[in-house]
């Protein structure tokens, strides 16, 4: 083992993701000698996410956000549709003002980790962190095959594969019961085609999250979001579900959304020019290990279960990126202090409660589990698109709403069960 | 847009596949052991396929998304990310 | 005495997005991000390993656009010592000959230098002339195909391997050798170093101003070569023929059936 010195830092990050770089971009800010070591040939290189960015915590951090961040588009209009033998039944939620946008992760990571750099921080690339490094049972550092890199504090900023913190002891092996797997195509097509197949302005942004057929009927949820010229297209599977009831290729189920009507004439004469994978943490603070500070550690971002599935939406590119900023503020006052002992450190998981994150995920602590029954993704999109059906598509007689409602559920499910599903998953 | 296959979709993709394998898996297990051989369905870009009813796992289109080791119940896969920036590059992300 | 040792690398295009422009016949490089060419980091391996067993320095020249400091620092982390940039809008458009006139002049300044070292060929145009051109302007003697080196008593001892033969040559030094692609492993960047890239600014950049060359012999004015024509080559259509059994010994025993039968293959 060999111990490289002269260098010793006072922050060591593990991965340049925004949790990590804007860990990194506030603690260099404020003086601190901060390196960020980085898997990935670039920042950005090995991030892969849906599509869009909640952006009011990001304003809060980074001074001109909206100005200089490599945003794709506004989101000006949301869609959720539930999807059954190929119809769709959408609700639509066009809005004058926006509050998230879309854009590549890899550029907005990538963006961060040199506003990191412009600060002074150092970011250096093409780094495995294996391992987290000890003396009397405190963290010191880290190890990166033989070789071992000293400093006051580390902030782990791993990712959702939290194979340093599996291997320290901090958390048990990921299971598949608190992840899914989202895969996504990137495809390029025409701006004014965007537009004028989605109704959009000029420069306007589109999320659309559909569920029921567009997995395949498995529990999860597939997305299309608007970028200038190209289209995000993919799916997000819970994968316990999944691993139960897969009974094709998952990308297959992907490339069937994408001859489905209602998306070909979307992404018709587009071009393929991504396509990635990526775990998302799915079990709220199930995921979120109890203590998320440790003598000389912190964890933010993925690596600590950050991230709200909604159903309708999700949110994980502001959370982490502010549980980076919630831990540099943590780290700057222990530096004032001189002291990065778990005691010190622990005013990370105060600054978490008392902010948005926390307040957020145990507000939606219970959508989880609804959002995974089967009825939800099997039963549901079929009951309604038949409901609706039977509504508009009229030849003589019409029928009231809860006369096609009720024919649409016979022998699925009861009246009462859908109408409390519905009412807990969204009151 | 026509049907797509996963090695078409890959290819899009920017690569700088480390000629040595991150990934290692037991196959040993796999034979003895696994019946549902779910990585086959779950594993994102394909990397897991059966030859004669037999996994037969290839790294070089991983995307790293860590599925398999996730999902596998007999701890066959002996996972890590690849060193030196190698593996996927994700432009867009 | 320790070799001194210099390694050229080129900054490319990643070949593996780029299209050609069916009109034109020119690589579409825009938006493609560059890597060093690939055939380039056997060279570094070998003159790693060189500096490993026999003591020294290596040294790696780039002549390329300022972005090419990325790839630089990429060849310190795997642990080259001394990195130069020969970066300035004057040796831009070169063709093989002004490129190889400007590297010999940059490598005449590090004299004395011991062994120099090539990548086989780049990804990017593949012609292979930069390392035989660029022994031809240092006059000192050139090999290719090396897979293996060592340095016995002050001589070179360089293997090559051809398609039916090794060969095993004894060079002076200095000598230029060109490193058969694939023929070793590249290492892993190292944290160490790749800090040291990173925080000691060991890149230096040496513009027209260093170097000193006269405009007319560097950059397109110094460059011949004219691109007369580019053919693409029209897409072979597929017979589609397809062995849908699982046995890999069948689907082999197929392929070859197919390929000598269709194709006239001959197994010698």
């Amino acid at each position: 083992m060999s111990y490289l010195s002269n260098t010793k830092f006072d922050v060591i990050i593990v991965g340049a993701g925004p949790a990590g770089s804007t860990a990194a971009y506030t603690l260099a800010k404020n003086g601190l000698r901060v390196v960020v070591l980085e898997r990935g040939r670039t920042a950005g290189s090995k991030t892969l996410y849906g599509g869009r960015v909640y952006s009011k915590p990001l304003e809060e951090v980074y001074e001109n956000f909206r100005k200089e961040a490599p945003i794709e588009r506004w989101v000006k209009k949301e869609r959720f549709s539930f999807m059954s033998n190929g119809e769709l039944l959408t609700l639509e939620y066009s809005s004058t003002d926006s509050t998230s946008f879309t854009a590549y992760l890899s550029r907005l990571a990538s963006w961060m980790a040199q506003k990191a750099e412009e600060a002074g921080a150092v970011i250096v690339t093409d780094i495995r962190v294996d391992d987290l490094y000890l003396e009397d049972g405190v963290v010191k550092g880290v190890r990166c095959g033989d070789e071992v890199l000293r400093s006051n504090v580390v902030v782990d900023a791993e990712g959702v594969n939290r194979l340093i913190l599996e291997r320290f002891g901090m958390v048990p092996k990921l299971e598949k019961r608190q992840v899914a797997l989202g895969l996504k195509q990137v495809i390029r097509l025409d701006a004014s085609k965007i537009e004028g197949r989605l109704g959009l302005a000029a420069g306007e942004g589109l999320a659309w999250l559909i569920v029921g057929e567009a997995t395949g009927y498995l529990p999860g949820g597939s997305f299309l979001y608007t970028n200038s010229s190209t289209i995000s297209l993919g799916l997000v599977v819970f994968l316990e579900e999944a691993y139960q009831n897969i009974n094709q290729h998952v990308f297959n189920i992907l490339e069937d959304l994408k001859q489905k009507q209602s998306i070909k004439e979307v992404i018709a004469d587009g071009v393929v020019i991504e396509y990635g994978a990526h775990l998302t943490p799915e079990m709220g603070l199930g995921m979120s290990p109890k203590k998320m500070y440790g003598d000389g550690l912190l964890i933010v971002g993925d690596a600590a279960g950050l991230l709200l599935n909604l159903g309708y939406t999700i949110r994980g590119v502001d959370f982490a990126a502010y549980s980076g900023y919630l831990a540099a503020k943590t780290i700057l006052k222990a530096h004032s202090m001189g002291s990065y002992n778990s005691e010190s450190l622990s005013f990370y998981q105060k600054l978490l409660e008392e902010s948005f994150i926390m307040k957020e995920m145990k507000k939606h602590k219970k959508i989880t589990k609804l959002m995974r029954s089967n009825e939800m993704f099997t039963i549901y999109p079929g009951i309604l698109l038949d409901t609706v059906k039977k509504l508009f598509e009229i030849e003589y007689s019409s029928p009231t709403i809860l006369q096609a409602l009720r024919n649409s559920i016979k022998g699925k499910t009861s009246l009462l069960k859908l109408l409390w599903n519905i009412f807990r998953t969204f009151f | 847009m026509k049907k797509m296959k996963v090695d078409e979709v890959l290819n899009t993709n920017i690569w700088d596949v480390d000629s040595k394998p991150h990934i290692v898996v037991d196959y040993e297990k796999c034979r003895r052991l696994c019946n549902k051989k779910a990585c086959v369905y779950l594993c994102p870009a394909g990397c897991y396929t059966l030859t004669g009813g037999e996994i037969l796992f290839s790294y070089e289109g991983c995307v790293e998304c860590g599925t398999c080791r996730v999902i596998c119940p007999h701890e066959a896969i002996t996972w890590n990310y690849p060193l030196s920036g190698r593996g996927v590059q994700y432009r867009y992300g | 005495m320790p070799l001194n040792i210099i390694v050229c690398i080129k900054w490319v295009p990643n070949t593996q997005i780029v299209n050609i422009d069916p009109n034109t016949g020119t690589l579409i490089r825009e938006g493609v991000p560059s890597i060093i060419n690939p055939h380039d980091l056997n060279a570094v391996e070998m003159a790693l390993r060189l500096k490993e067993k026999y003591g020294g320095v290596v040294t790696a020249v780039s002549m390329a656009p300022m972005s090419a400091k990325t790839g630089l620092e990429f060849v310190i982390g795997m642990g080259v010592d001394r990195a130069i940039l020969v970066s300035d809008r004057v040796f831009a458009g070169a063709d093989t000959l002004a490129t190889s006139y400007t590297l010999s002049k940059v490598i005449e300044k590090l004299r004395p230098f011991d062994i120099l070292i090539f990548g086989q060929e780049t990804i990017d145009s593949s012609t292979a002339h930069i390392g035989a051109q660029t022994a031809s302007w240092l006059r000192v003697p050139y090999l290719y195909y090396v897979v293996d080196v060592e340095y016995i008593n002050g001589v070179v001892r360089a293997t090559r391997r051809l398609e039916k033969k090794i060969e095993v040559y004894e060079l002076p030094t200095p000598c230029l050798l060109a490193v058969a692609m694939k023929s070793n492993e590249p290492r892993p960047v190292k944290l160490s170093h790749k800090l040291r890239a990173k925080m000691e600014n060991v890149i230096e950049v040496w513009t027209n101003n260093e170097v000193g060359l006269k405009r007319e012999c560097i950059g397109l004015r110094g460059s011949p070569t004219v691109v007369e024509k580019c053919i693409v080559t029209p897409s072979v259509p597929r017979k589609k023929q397809r062995f849908d059994g699982q046995d890999v010994r069948e689907a082999v025993k197929w392929l070859v059936d197919r390929l000598i039968e269709d194709e006239g293959l001959k197994i010698i």
